[in-house]
């Protein structure tokens, strides 16, 4: 009895250095045939990539050139569908913002269907990198450590951070909060990161989504919310009960379409498309459809940008 | 306000695109039971061979599929797999993958718990009839395991709708993820709507599994009597 | 695969763990409590409890428990009643975990044959002696390889944690793929840690459940 348990024992533990290596090689894809395959890809992939690992990332082309957009008739762009106004879903299940009146242009002008994908903070690298997407147009913050990842196109808004909490328990310096004060961030956001790089000792409360972080910080579930200026003024003046105690934290930035790393010609077109939509005041028009509502017209050339030059 | 939400189900297509968005999760779940079923017989039989590595690499399976969580299996499948290869598999094929490579584990261990529940005497007179191995398993075991399987599958499908709430984490709009942008898109007029907005998504999941589970439970009892 | 990175992110792992296994275990013992009280409620048949026990068992026997949380975290706070995360994440780990209990504790009662009772009465034992001496040892030794099989799902089920913002083992995975984009260690180590969490449970209970049969035909 005693040695066939420990035999299973044994068995059990080369089972995991087996499985480990079948999940994390072979992606536990369950059809014989692709597994075949895979295996073939993969030996003659790590043959090639001996010289050079670290690049091997990069040369697998994760995207669609212009010409295969165009092509195929349907592009398909990252928005958020749960972060009002700038990128949400209506009633009719139309998707509707600040970024989307943007996409809908980029469409028009390319003579394509768009395909919206619904995305999280967290994963708009990563469905970029992965080519689930052609282009982000996610409220997406341009950062060096991003640019690194992915390839911005010209900005089109300017941002920086911002906390709100209650109007009872307002928070206007992140020095004063306590340590049972929780924060409140979304994932993947430069929120997230600004503080966790500049404030370690605070403790953050993630959430995925825009809709689960606003409804937890109604909730009081964290002393106040950290995100972008413009989404936290937004909330501020949306809704009841809040004040915006740090208006503006952390360096100033902008927010600019971007696409997966290497694909120039998308780049390029979207950067010309950027300037000429900055020659006929886009943006404006844009503020004035979508944020005019929220936000009153005293933001509107502190948020716009209008893009005259090409990089 | 005071009925904290329900009112938005209402207003626009809101109750369909809630409505669309639980048949998405239904819709995965069938057809990676089918396919469950299918592969669950090959894998079932697979499991009673008595070759050494045939049987490492299905305990193996089996102990898989017993351990990983669905979630992790849908992220290694649907990321993973685009930076390892460089497939882009999309979200919702990568849940009927997921789906099926665990359905089929389960099926295949009923199936193999059926086959051998079946006594010696029947393979051999189904040899001395002169019917062939293959002809054999089609023809005089398949379909006195099927019985058996039929309740247990109609419980495999209810576990898996209730799972496909996950696939919600790797961007696909089911129903929970619906309901989140209605939450957000009524925000201002409804604040209180999470309340009632997540009932009416519990209350939909209990509307749909639990006739089902019903099912598999009267099926197996009247099944077993015989 | 980049080792580096891999030992930069395993003291953020093991944290994670630590954390998931306490929800986990938290919720398991409370889920065991629950489903003991419940059956015993079920087979003693307590007016109006018994009512209520069976709506709680098929609602959330019925109900992902994804949607439980979202309800119980987002929803209930509406109403006034606020619950921090942990709180919420042992809560529903128990509502679901003692309707699975209470359904494989109420079958391994029902499995024990009455003509035991019968016989044990005629012995002259009291009617509450009968249940604690005689049924009751076997419904739990019956009932031990479902246990072990509500274990594991409950632990594997802790992966929906992350939506309540508890930073567990898959929360930590989504944090880093989406925070340092370094998506292929932090799937990695993910799978090590939950085989490292749930292997020893599963080759536990496949042992358990031999002894079990062992048991069961020993006689």
């Amino acid at each position: 009895m005693k040695k066939r348990f420990l035999t299973k024992i044994v068995s059990g533990i080369s089972a995991v250095v087996l499985a480990t290596g079948a999940l994390t090689g072979c992606g536990s894809s369950d059809s014989s045939t692709t597994t075949a395959n895979n295996a073939d890809e993969q030996v003659s992939e790590s043959v090639d990539t001996t010289e050079n690992t670290d690049t091997a990332e990069e040369t697998s082309a994760n995207y669609r050139t212009l010409d295969e957009i165009k092509e195929s008739g349907v592009i398909n762009i990252g928005v958020f569908s749960d972060k009002s106004p700038f990128g949400y879903v209506d009633e009719n299940g139309d998707y509707q913002g600040y970024d989307v009146y943007l996409a809908e242009r980029i469409g028009e002008d390319l003579g394509v269907e768009i395909n919206y994908v619904s995305t999280e903070a967290a994963s708009r690298i990563e469905y970029l990198q992965t080519g689930k997407v052609d282009i982000i147009l996610a409220n997406f913050t341009v950062t060096e450590e991003r640019a690194e990842e992915v390839d911005f196109a010209l900005p089109y808004m300017n941002v920086a951070l911002g906390v709100i909490s209650h109007d009872d328990n307002v928070v206007t310096s992140l020095d004063d909060l306590t340590e049972d004060d929780e924060i409140i961030v979304i994932s993947g956001t430069t929120a997230e990161t600004y503080l966790e790089k500049e404030y370690p000792d605070i403790k953050l409360q993630k959430y995925d989504a825009y809709a689960e972080a606003k409804t937890a910080f109604e909730n009081r579930n964290g002393i106040a919310w950290a995100n972008d200026n413009t989404e936290v003024i937004a909330f501020s003046i949306e809704n009841e009960g809040y004040e915006v105690g740090i208006p503006s934290l952390g360096s100033a930035d902008t927010i600019a379409p971007a696409v997966t790393k290497g694909n120039e010609t998308l780049l390029d077109w979207l950067n010309e498309e950027l300037v000429s939509l900055g020659n006929e005041n886009f943006f404006h028009a844009d503020y004035e459809a979508t944020l005019l509502e929220t936000y009153g017209s005293e933001y509107e050339d502190t948020l716009v940008i209008e893009n005259t030059e090409l990089p | 306000m005071q009925l904290m939400g329900i009112e938005l189900l209402l207003k626009g297509n809101n109750f369909l695109r809630m409505l669309s968005g639980l048949w998405v999760a239904v819709r995965i779940s069938l057809v990676s039971v089918i396919l469950s079923i299918g592969l669950g017989l090959i894998v079932g039989a697979l499991m009673t061979v008595q070759n050494k590595v045939i049987k490492t690499v299905m305990r193996l399976y089996l102990e898989i599929v017993r351990i990983m969580p669905q979630m992790v299996l849908l992220f290694i499948v649907y990321f993973g797999t685009t930076r390892v290869f460089g497939i882009n598999i999309e979200a919702e094929l990568s849940a009927i993958i997921v789906f099926t490579f665990w359905g089929t584990a389960e099926m295949g261990d009923l199936v193999r718990g059926a086959l051998i529940s079946i006594p010696r005497h029947q393979y051999e007179s189904a040899e001395a009839l002169g019917l062939s191995k293959l002809q054999t398993y089609l023809y005089v075991i398949l379909p006195q395991t099927l019985r058996r399987l039929i309740p247990l599958s109609i419980n495999l499908i209810t576990r898996m709708i209730k799972t496909t709430s996950l696939v919600m984490m790797i961007g696909i709009v089911e129903v929970l993820k619906v309901t989140q942008q209605i939450i957000e898109a009524n925000r201002r007029t409804s604040p209180n709507a999470a309340f009632g907005m997540f009932a009416t998504v519990f209350m939909m999941y209990f509307i749909v599994c639990w006739p089902i589970s019903l099912l598999s439970k009267h099926l197996e009892k009247r099944w077993s009597d015989r | 695969m980049n080792w580096n990175v891999i030992r930069e992110y395993l003291p953020l792992y093991i944290e994670a763990l630590g954390l998931t296994v306490k929800i986990g275990w938290l919720g398991i013992i409370l889920s065991i409590a629950l489903g003991l009280v419940c059956a015993l409620i079920l087979y003693f048949k307590v007016p109006l409890l018994q009512v209520i026990i069976k709506i709680y068992i098929e609602l959330f026997r019925n109900t992902p428990l994804l949607v439980q949380l979202f309800f119980l975290y987002f929803g209930l706070p509406k109403l006034g009643i606020r619950i921090t995360a942990q709180t919420c994440g042992i809560l529903g780990l128990t509502l679901i975990g003692g309707s699975y209990m209470t359904e494989t504790f109420r079958s391994g009662l029902s499995a024990i044959d009455s003509i035991q009772s019968e016989s044990a009465l005629s012995l002259g034992m009291k009617k509450h002696q009968v249940f604690f001496y005689v049924i009751l040892p076997q419904a739990i030794s019956i009932s031990i390889p479902g246990f072990m099989a509500n274990i594991i799902f409950l632990l594997k089920e802790t992966s929906v944690f992350s939506a309540i913002s508890l930073m567990d083992l898959m929360f930590t995975a989504k944090d880093l793929i989406g925070l340092e984009y370094k998506t292929i260690e932090a799937l990695f180590l993910l799978v090590v840690f939950y085989l490292i969490m749930l292997l020893p449970v599963s080759l536990l209970g496949t042992y358990i459940e031999r002894r079990v049969r062992y048991a069961a035909y020993g006689d």
